[in-house]
């Protein structure tokens, strides 16, 4: 599936949530923390953007949300993967590490 | 975790734009709250912790934008989804519902028919009536013209008058004369008798009708003494000649004269309508008087222009030839009325006030089935508490009540279509005549919709008292109440007894409506005539030979053999000839000129100057009269006598007068031995003497006052009509007509009859009376019904709500008799309060039935009386059997139950 840039970039953050989301339901909050964990601190995402994409990738039908309780006893949204979510984080990811390894390889080849 | 997609539906779907941004906003604070606390573990206060928090979070604003314009539109959806998905369920449980009590479905699906079927087949007469355009091109332009004399009443055109007004108006762009008659037309061994009009040049360009086969009038038809040519209906194409194409050119006669058939027009552009041949007028020459009256003139109004602009015209065209032409003319004056207004203008108050009967129906089938929808209320109270309970919203509830009634609705739209379908063809048969164009009456789109659209009113109006009857309960009372009392309580029977008090209120409407039309009816049908109405036969025949000298003598030797044998048949005792049988609207009346003595010469261009002298001049109805025919019609004779075999044609002529004349003409002398001439009708100017006074007749609407004649002598005078009348005094009716068709053809077989009696002709003469009586007793009948069953179901609810204080009245010793006082009590009092509120009503509305009444007046205290008198009979009989029941209580049982 070709894609141009913007749209990739657009798709980091979706397949990053997604990958995030693959390990069970979360928060906003706690997708931020795992990303920026996981990601060594090395990527630091605007919240308002991550939200977008979270309602975003909902719309779409890839996540859904809920109300609950979290730890601190407070009503949280939290997100979790559907079936069709789980479809494309497989796609995605796969689009994902062939860009990557064809971007490494043109940076590499100088 | 995975949530089931229903479970989002149920417990997460946002409602609003406001929620949207509300969740949202919920959801940020959250963020910035954990981020905030994260931040206060490294050290920041818990103020900068926050708002660095913020900056980290970025732009809301955008981000709220953002969300709302996702997601509105997909909250649409949903919603969208959603409701469809309720209505369905709801549909699927109004079903079963239904199935579960289908005494309630049906018989508030028949209550709800009869109304809408009542109401729609009504509608299909109005719609035909009334709102279908007449089947010509561009109709809104025709117009019938009249003329007004000096007291404002319409006026027929004469030939003068009529030719001015074509030479002189400005806003028509064709207009033609023409006048109906009945002829003979025989044609290869077969006599008809058929409507025929004479026209003149432009009538069928005044219509533009088209020729079905052949062609219309050519200028060469249509000069004095052109042979004559007729152009036939497609009715009568098919009834005499089979449809054939060779009608063009064929050859009919009307009495002595031939006439060439040169075209038929396409069937429903009759005009006037059931008129079966058109032939040209003009091969008969002008009536140069301005007094003959003798022509109905439509016109077709030019493009552009309006009726109303062709009726100040005509008016102004007349106005200006009396005030040049001066009293030669009696018509001072003119209009144009639109043609539609002139076909249907009476029929159609009659049939906006049978709607509105019908409409009045409607509405007490309505309150009945409301009525039965709270008592249904009453029964599923626990059930919607429960509903309620479980989460229902108040807006929920009144979609499922909704679907409901809409269900109810539909049930009775479809029925009502039905009785509807069978209820038209039952009017056509009952009052053909009262619907100009027979046959067309269909249900078409119009009245579908009309079916729907009031079915829809209902299904709203019965789902919305429903949701407000259902949705108000008390959830606690309601769940905690036992099923034996009902629940509901006095707020429901109040309620309940509204509905049946504005049931019996509206039903005394109806009812007094009947009434007054009945008793009006009554006193027309019971009247005295002055002639008598049974045992009565009349042949109707046309003798259109040739006049010349011997006219007369032939006529009466003709008639002298059909009465003679009329007398031979058993069961005949008079006969007697007439130009004009009761009510058959074919009577002349005129100004008669009253003469110092017989042998006075006078001859036509006198006339008009005679006529000026008011006190020589007076005004009567012809007729023309054998000397059998005042016994056969059993008209007493007052003074003098009628006519005998002396007066016989060439001699001395005879006339007979009735009182009102004699009375009106002359009310302090002796009528007998006064000279008067009558030649303005017949062209006859010979003098006659008045030989005898007879009794007066309401011969022409026996609700009018018996109007002054002047009866001629058949055998003298040759009258101005064809038309012939044997009259009969027959014991048996239907025997010796059909030996009088046998026998008078013996003694010619070329003059087609038709025999009626006339009882039929004066139950003819009412017929529109007795239409509106007929379908206003039936909605009131119904109603009455519909409105027992109301005051039924109430006091029975009544009953079995207040079972328990019954009981105890019972166990206290109260005796059967007073249980039953106590519940009729109620029944009187809901009676009497709906038959005040309809008195009222009813005082209003039979104002609208001033037109239809005779003799009676619109607050008639006996029909009002007796309605009243029948509602609380009928009322109280309904609550009687409840009472009984009540009085029947086994107070044990009760008691114990409770």
């Amino acid at each position: 599936m070709p894609r141009d840039a913007s749209d990739l970039l657009h798709g980091t953050l979706d397949v990053l949530i997604l990958k995030t989301l693959s390990w069970g339901a979360m928060h906003g909050y706690a997708i931020a923390e795992w990303i920026e964990h996981r990601g060594g601190g090395e990527l630091v995402i605007v919240d308002a953007a991550l939200y977008k994409a979270l309602h975003r990738l909902e719309e779409g039908g890839a996540i859904t949300a809920e109300w609950g309780l979290s730890d601190n006893n407070r009503r949280a949204k939290y997100y979790s993967l559907t079936s069709r979510g789980r479809a494309r984080l497989r796609t995605e990811s796969e689009t994902w590490k062939r860009y990557a390894l064809a971007v490494g390889r043109i940076i590499e080849s100088t | 975790m995975r949530v089931p997609s229903g479970v989002r539906r149920a417990f997460h779907l946002p409602v609003s734009k406001g929620q949207i941004a509300r969740d949202l906003e919920e959801e940020v604070d959250f963020h910035v709250a954990m981020r905030a606390q994260a931040l206060g573990r490294g050290g920041l206060t818990e103020e900068e912790a926050v708002a660095e928090a913020r900056r980290r979070f970025g732009d809301v604003q955008d981000l709220r934008d953002y969300c709302v314009s996702l997601e509105v539109p997909h909250m649409q959806r949903a919603q969208f989804r959603e409701r469809m998905y309720s209505v369905v369920q709801d549909l699927r449980f109004a079903l079963r519902q239904f199935r579960r009590s289908p005494g309630f479905a049906i018989i508030a699906g028949v209550t709800l028919a009869l109304g809408v079927g009542a109401t729609t087949a009504i509608f299909s007469v109005v719609n035909d009536v009334v709102l279908k355009p007449l089947p010509f091109s561009r109709p809104g332009q025709l117009v019938q013209l009249w003329g007004i004399d000096a007291n404002g009443k319409h006026l027929h055109f004469a030939d003068p008058t009529f030719d001015h007004l074509a030479a002189e108006n400005h806003t028509l762009s064709a207009l033609a004369e023409y006048n109906s008659n009945d002829l003979s037309m025989s044609t290869g061994g077969t006599v008809m008798r058929v409507t025929a009009s004479a026209v003149s040049k432009q009538f069928f360009q005044v219509l533009d009708v088209r020729p079905e086969i052949g062609r219309l009038f050519a200028p060469e038809d249509q000069q004095k003494g052109a042979p004559m040519v007729a152009v036939i209906s497609h009715g009568l194409w098919m009834r005499l000649f089979g449809g054939s194409p060779s009608v063009i050119g064929t050859i009919v006669k009307s009495g002595p004269t031939s006439v060439t058939i040169i075209g038929v027009i396409p069937a429903g552009t009759e005009y006037p309508a059931a008129n079966d041949a058109w032939y040209p007028r003009e091969p008969l020459g002008e009536n140069t008087s301005y007094t003959a009256h003798n022509w109905n003139v439509i016109g077709r109004v030019k493009d552009g222009l309006t009726p109303d602009a062709a009726a100040r015209d005509v008016s102004m065209v007349l106005r200006r030839l009396h005030a040049a032409v001066g009293e030669n003319t009696w018509t001072f004056d003119g209009t144009a009325i639109p043609l539609r207004d002139q076909i249907v203008g009476k029929v159609k108050v009659l049939l906006l006030l049978i709607l509105g009967a019908s409409g009045v129906l409607l509405l007490i089938a309505c309150a009945n089935v409301a009525n039965l929808l709270i008592a249904r209320m009453a029964v599923r109270e626990s059930e919607i508490a429960v509903r309620v309970a479980i989460g229902a919203g108040r807006g929920r509830l009144a979609q499922q009540l909704l679907i409901e009634t809409s269900l109810l609705a539909a049930v009775g739209c479809l029925g009502g279509v039905l009785i509807a379908a069978a209820g038209t063809r039952a009017l056509l048969v009952l009052r053909p005549a009262l619907i100009p164009r027979v046959g067309e009456l269909s249900l078409d789109w119009r009245v579908l919709a009309f079916a729907i659209v009031t079915s829809a009113a209902m299904a709203v109006a019965l789902g919305l008292f429903a949701a407000w009857r259902g949705t108000r309960g008390d959830l606690r009372a309601a769940l905690s109440q036992s099923q034996r009392t009902q629940g509901g309580g006095g707020a429901s029977y109040r309620v309940r007894g509204s509905l049946v008090v504005l049931q019996l209120a509206m039903t005394v409407v109806l009812l007094v409506g009947a009434g007054l039309l009945a008793r009006s009816f009554v006193r027309l049908t019971t009247i005295d005539p002055g002639f008598r109405t049974h045992d009565m036969v009349v042949a109707a025949t046309a003798y259109d030979d040739a006049r010349g000298a011997d006219y007369l003598t032939r006529r009466t030797l003709y008639y002298e053999q059909l009465a003679e044998r009329a007398r031979a048949i058993p069961g005949v005792t008079s006969v007697g000839i007439s130009d004009a049988p009761p009510f058959s609207n074919g009577s002349s009346n005129g100004t008669f000129l009253v003469l110092d003595n017989a042998s006075v010469n006078i001859v036509q261009s006198d006339l008009e100057a005679l006529f000026k002298d008011k006190s020589r001049t007076g005004w009567a109805t012809y007729r023309t009269a054998s000397s059998g025919y005042f016994k056969a019609m059993g008209i007493p004779v007052i003074a003098g006598r009628v006519f005998d075999d002396n007066d016989r044609a060439g001699g001395p002529q005879a006339a007979v007068i009735n009182a009102a004349l004699a009375h009106k003409q002359w009310p302090n002398e002796n009528a007998i031995g006064k000279v008067i001439e009558f030649g303005n009708i017949d062209g006859d100017l010979t003098p006659m003497t008045v030989v005898g006074v007879v009794g007066d007749t309401r011969e022409e609407d026996l609700a009018a006052d018996p109007q002054p004649a002047i009866y001629v002598d058949f055998d003298q005078r040759t009258g101005n009509s064809h038309d012939m009348y044997v009259i009969m005094a027959a014991a048996q009716e239907t025997s010796a007509i059909a030996a009088a068709r046998r026998s008078f053809t013996q003694v010619r077989s070329d003059i087609p009859m038709r025999f009626l009696t006339v009882e039929d002709i004066i139950g003819r003469s009412v017929e529109s009376q007795r239409f509106v009586l007929l379908l206003v007793g039936v909605f009131g009948t119904v109603a009455l019904l519909l409105a027992t069953l109301g005051v039924y179901s109430v006091i029975s609810y009544l009953v079995a709500q207040r079972g328990r204080e019954i009981s105890i009245r019972v166990a206290l010793g109260a005796s059967a008799s007073e249980i039953v006082g106590l519940v009729l009590k109620q029944g009187i009092v809901l009676s009497l309060v709906g038959a005040v509120i309809g008195g009222v009503a009813a005082l209003a509305a039979t104002r609208l039935l001033k037109q239809l009444l005779y003799q009676v007046s619109t607050t008639d205290p006996v029909s009002f009386a007796s309605v009243l008198v029948v509602l609380c009979g009928v009322a109280l009989l309904a609550s009687y059997v409840p009472a009984r029941r009540a009085a029947a209580f086994e107070p044990m049982d009760v008691l114990r139950g409770g």
